[in-house]
């Protein structure tokens, strides 16, 4: 009863408007993100299936009427399973961007004068692709129709040489494309027909939201537990919680499970939004990718087949190790929290916490622990949070040996760093114990006071 | 008298300080016992010390009948601390704080219900109750903070400058207020003060702690005898020259 009354107090201290109001602002902005990111996605990806191929001969031979027509015989032709219209505009001088406006274009192939000449000389012809760049961001400036029409232009003046030269259809496909290349992954002892960008980007996507979620939790648990001690020590309201007859045991552990609660919401939250976010980059992105690199396996069916899915008990470590290094982060703060004095210290004292965080978080996001170089490896390793950024890929590659040194690295860890946190608690060094960040001790003051007096 | 708090030797030794040396008195039923003594004279440890929140180094001291050494969750059942300058929790309203507090020493709704009501009628906040304490002014902060030092009616009641920072009038209700708690409920104060005319005015005896030693212990006007002091101050004044002379 005293505790449950202990914790509803902490958990009203936590929950005000200002945490709700970041908590939706911050889901809102994911779910945004992720719309915008699905538009411009399927935009792009309209504009490569839809492709328009804006051409203006300036030539005007046989060969480059023969070129159009091969190109419009496509846009016509009801077997080929494309979307390519093309359109002729006369044009003339190289005032490129007045020709675009003027057309109301934003791409434009130019034939220009002299080129059947030279590739009846077997020289190289030249081709001006022009195109409108409207912004720096990658999407919006994605422009198919250039790069088709350059490509196709290219295939019907290869086609003329194959025929001149007496090559046959078969002989010139053979030329075009050499070789077929038949993909296939292999880890530890199981393959699939796959290749590995896909399986790498896949796995990428999806283990880019542990780490986050990892962070944030870190981030905010110790944040919201030195933060409540501090307050409590500087308003003087622990003073009247301890001299209460509560066990100093449930005042720790109902600050401990009312951040850990509070922290879980942000992070559930923070899931669902990211989730959102990568998700419509991810299906959109990976459905298209299927179909255009057109593999026999789909990417998810390869990542079981490979092994790199993770069973329920997999999962179950992994929240073991989330556990643990939450039960580190909280007993850590507990120590943080009690040596502030001032409310002005606390982005000090979360320094050590969020760098320990900040390492393993931009290196999971970067690259694998695993490849660093050995030194380096037992640096990163030593941070316990470490162990749990990984964890996925850990388990994922088979690295079980590195895993469960992590968790009992992390039981260790956290049993020494409760030690000292509850040894501090249920002594009186709580009321005793501070550290001042370039302030001088209240003994020194009082010292070089008096000697100035004398 | 029946003795509600006897101090038996409490020393308390910082690294470097002897914040508390050897402290002795006894408090009764009903009593108001006042610590007096300039800043850093050790009021506040040994205050610290009888409120189980520090751990003395040597000596011990009796609430009822429990040692706060050897049984201090049965000492912190007997009493309440209110320590100087105190805040309360900002977001909370005046009456969730009082039952809040008064959770943490009931856990029948009957009980917690009775502290509230009491608390009520003693800080006499009145509808500003259900205002969030972030908007009181510190002489309201102080009053609910009284009320919930003695709502639950503990045995003894140690407030720690209890109106520090008050303005007069704010301060002269609260002496009032615990006049009234001692004479007619029979609680027992242990106050610590700086403020030798509030001292004067409101507590039964005095002990007088310089140094971290408690120099000497008695009532008022008995002291004002031996010292042939007009009023408490002078008092004060007599009894440090007197033991740095010697």
């Amino acid at each position: 009863m005293k505790f449950i009354n202990l914790l509803k107090k902490e958990l009203s201290e936590l929950i005000n408007l200002q945490m709700i109001l970041g908590l939706v602002v911050s889901l809102a902005i994911f779910m945004v993100l992720g719309t915008v990111m699905k538009t411009s996605i399927n935009e792009a990806v309209d504009e490569s299936t839809n492709v328009t191929i804006n051409i203006s001969d300036r030539d005007k031979t046989d060969f480059t009427n023969s070129i159009i027509e091969a190109l419009n015989a496509i846009n016509s032709d009801p077997d080929e399973n494309t979307n390519v219209k093309i359109k002729i505009f006369e044009t003339e001088g190289d005032d490129y961007a007045d020709i675009l406006s003027s057309n109301d274009i934003s791409n434009l192939i130019v034939i220009p004068k002299g080129f059947t000449d030279s590739i009846n000389k077997t020289e190289q012809p030249e081709l001006i692709s022009i195109s409108r760049m409207t912004s720096a961001a990658t999407m919006t400036n994605i422009n198919t129709g250039n790069s088709s029409g350059i490509k196709l232009i290219e295939n019907c003046i290869s086609n003329t040489i194959a025929s001149d030269t007496g090559m046959n259809e078969k002989q010139y496909a053979l030329m075009e494309a050499p070789v077929s290349v038949v993909n296939n992954t292999v880890v530890d002892d199981n393959s699939a027909p796959v290749s590995p960008d896909s399986i790498i980007n896949k796995v990428m996507m999806q283990n880019m939201i542990l780490p986050l979620i990892v962070f944030v939790l870190i981030m905010l648990t110790s944040q919201m537990l030195m933060g409540a001690i501090a307050n409590e020590k500087i308003d003087k309201t622990l003073e009247t919680l301890l001299s209460a007859p509560v066990s100093r045991l449930s005042v720790i552990g109902s600050k401990m499970l009312a951040a850990a609660i509070i922290a879980l919401i942000n992070a559930v939250v923070y899931m669902f939004g990211f989730s959102t976010f990568v998700g419509g980059a991810t299906n959109t992105l990976s459905d298209t990718a299927d179909s255009v690199i057109g593999q026999n396996m789909s990417v998810d069916t390869a990542l079981n087949q490979l092994g790199l899915s993770l069973n329920a008990g997999d999962y179950v470590l992994v929240g073991l190790q989330l556990f643990f290094t939450i039960m580190i982060c909280l007993s850590v703060s507990l120590i943080l929290g009690a040596l502030i004095n001032d409310s002005k210290n606390t982005q000090n004292m979360i320094m050590p916490i969020m760098l320990c965080a900040m390492i393993p978080f931009m290196i999971s996001v970067f690259t694998d622990v695993n490849t660093l170089p050995m030194a380096i490896r037992i640096l990163v390793y030593a941070i316990p949070f470490t162990h749990t950024f990984s964890a996925i890929p850990n388990l994922m590659f088979g690295n079980t040996t590195i895993f469960y040194i992590g968790l009992i690295y992390q039981i260790i860890i956290f049993l020494i760093c409760i030690f000292f946190a509850l040894r501090l608690f249920m002594s009186d060094k709580i009321f005793t114990i501070s550290l001042n960040f370039g302030q001088k001790s209240k003994y020194k003051k009082r010292k070089k006071n008096s000697e100035i007096e004398e | 008298m029946e003795k509600v708090l006897e101090v038996k030797g409490l020393s308390k030794q910082y690294t470097k300080v002897l914040a508390a040396d050897n402290i002795q008195f006894d408090i009764g039923k009903g009593e108001i016992f006042a610590l007096i003594g300039p800043n850093g004279a050790g009021k506040t440890t040994t205050i610290r010390m009888i409120s189980t929140l520090l751990i003395p180094t040597a000596g011990d001291a009796i609430v009822g009948e429990h040692s706060v050494v050897k049984e201090p969750d049965k000492v912190r059942e007997c009493i309440t601390y209110l320590p100087d300058e105190a805040g309360a929790y900002k977001n909370m309203t005046g009456i969730k704080y009082l039952r809040f507090m008064a959770g943490l020493f009931y856990s029948d709704i009957d009980s917690i219900n009775k502290c509230v009501e009491r608390a009520k009628e003693i800080c006499g906040l009145g509808d500003r109750l259900n205002e969030k304490i972030g908007s009181y002014s510190r002489g309201m902060i102080r009053k609910l903070l009284l009320a919930r030092a003695v709502m639950t009616k503990p045995k003894l009641a140690i407030l720690d400058e209890p109106t520090s920072g008050l303005d007069v009038l704010n301060a002269i209700e609260i002496r009032k207020m615990i006049k009234k708690l001692a004479k007619e409920e029979g609680m027992s104060f242990l106050l610590s003060s700086h403020n030798m005319l509030e001292i004067e005015f409101v507590s039964d005896r005095v002990g007088i702690i310089a140094k971290g030693h408690l120099m000497v212990t008695g009532a008022i006007d008995e002291l004002k005898q031996r010292y042939n002091a007009a009023n408490l101050e002078e008092v004060f004044e007599r009894v440090v020259l007197e033991n740095e002379v010697h």
